[in-house]
């Protein structure tokens, strides 16, 4: 059954369609959200919110991108404005001050590259956080980010530049060892 | 080429590495399931809970509804009141989404004198609880199938969270953040262009 068609039960009520609906996108969404969260509760909570929201909304998606790129878009407004609140509470008990910005953080012997990595993934701005968790990370398209993120294909390839950049620098003597 | 990168891609350990990047488990599909179940009514449901909505709104219960003094002393009926018969028709839902809109318009107007003030309203978190419940009833009425009133209704239901999750010892400055997070939305305004002028007799009255 094809989206449209699928929409279409959904909104004449079929509660069955809802269910499989969201069984057919459930796991793209989560995946992303849990990656961009790193936490269970929290990737929970916010694609609970993605699928309120996207169901309360339905009878708007006019089908110009595919319905899993409409669901994605709605996951990372949902999970980025979840993590900003999450973000300003954290700087509120440990103090602006003491928020550790990339490239400030002492060099030390750390042997796990993941760790290494995903401490350096975390330091990322956002927006080139979630193009390259997106992108490098779950395989998405160019096409399919800016799509996503509405945004420009270019500036999505510009900003995955600026991320594998940073890391780069952020792992370079891990590079030289 | 539409995905062509700009440059190489990083290499494989790192790529490997990045792929275990907050690696996430098994979906918890019935789980979540059920939560986004128990917050949306299932659309049979609509009519009693517009219903239920419009009967919150006019009754003015748990949100200090208070009468209006401001004009000689005279009381002006609530406009939902008289609105929702056997048939609740879209005119209910308006008026209903209208009272909501000037009593929240009330209630942050005063959040805001107070955080400015620094003086402290016990009730504040209380109160928007109460009106986050019909907000949340509205989104899932017809209510907000007007595009414009269901993001005003998406908005406002972020700022009501905000405060009503504020505990008794918040520290003032979860409230300015609160009152800031406001200025910026321009909620208030917009609140305001979505309340025509002498349909709200609570204004000011929470």
């Amino acid at each position: 059954m094809d989206d449209r068609e699928l929409i279409g039960r959904v909104l004449a009520g079929d509660t069955r369609a809802e269910r499989e609906l969201y069984d057919a996108h459930v796991d793209r969404v989560f995946r992303l959200v849990y990656r961009m969260a790193g936490d269970l509760h929290r990737a929970q909570d916010y694609t609970q919110e993605a699928f309120v929201r996207a169901f309360r909304r339905l009878a708007d998606f006019r089908g110009e991108s595919a319905l899993s790129t409409w669901l994605c878009s709605i996951a990372i407004s949902v999970t980025l404005n979840g993590l900003r609140s999450v973000k300003r509470a954290r700087e509120r008990e440990v103090g602006l001050e003491d928020v550790p910005a990339l490239g400030t953080r002492p060099v030390e012997a750390d042997p796990d590259l993941k760790q290494r990595l995903a401490r350096a993934i975390d330091g990322l701005p956002e927006g080139y956080r979630m193009v390259f968790v997106m992108h490098d990370v779950e395989g998405y398209t160019h096409g399919q980010i800016a799509a996503a993120l509405g945004v420009q294909p270019g500036t999505s390839k510009a900003q995955l530049f600026r991320a594998r950049a940073r890391l780069r620098a952020a792992l370079a003597d891990f590079a030289r060892e | 080429m539409d995905d062509e990168p700009l440059d190489e891609p990083l290499d494989e350990s790192l790529r490997a590495a990045a792929r275990e990047y907050h690696s996430p488990p098994e979906t918890p599909r019935d789980a979540m399931w059920r939560a986004i179940q128990a917050r949306r009514p299932a659309p049979y449901r609509w009519l009693p809970w517009a219903a239920a909505a419009a009967a919150l709104l006019a009754l003015g219960i748990g949100i200090g509804r208070m009468p209006s003094h401001r004009e000689g002393g005279t009381v002006s009926p609530a406009p939902v009141a008289a609105a929702p018969g056997p048939r609740v028709n879209a005119t209910a839902y308006r008026l209903a989404t209208v009272e909501h809109l000037g009593q929240s318009e009330a209630f942050l107007t005063r959040f805001r004198l107070q955080v400015r003030a620094g003086t402290e309203e016990r009730r504040s978190s209380a109160t928007a609880r109460q009106l986050l419940a019909t907000n949340r009833l509205l989104l899932d009425s017809p209510a907000a199938r007007d595009r414009k009133t269901r993001l005003l209704l998406e908005d406002l239901e972020l700022v009501l969270a905000e405060i009503a999750q504020l505990s008794p010892e918040a520290a003032p400055g979860d409230r300015e953040l609160i009152r800031e997070g406001l200025e910026r939305g321009g909620m208030l305004p917009r609140l305001r262009t979505g309340v025509p002028a002498g349909t709200t007799p609570t204004r000011g009255d929470l």
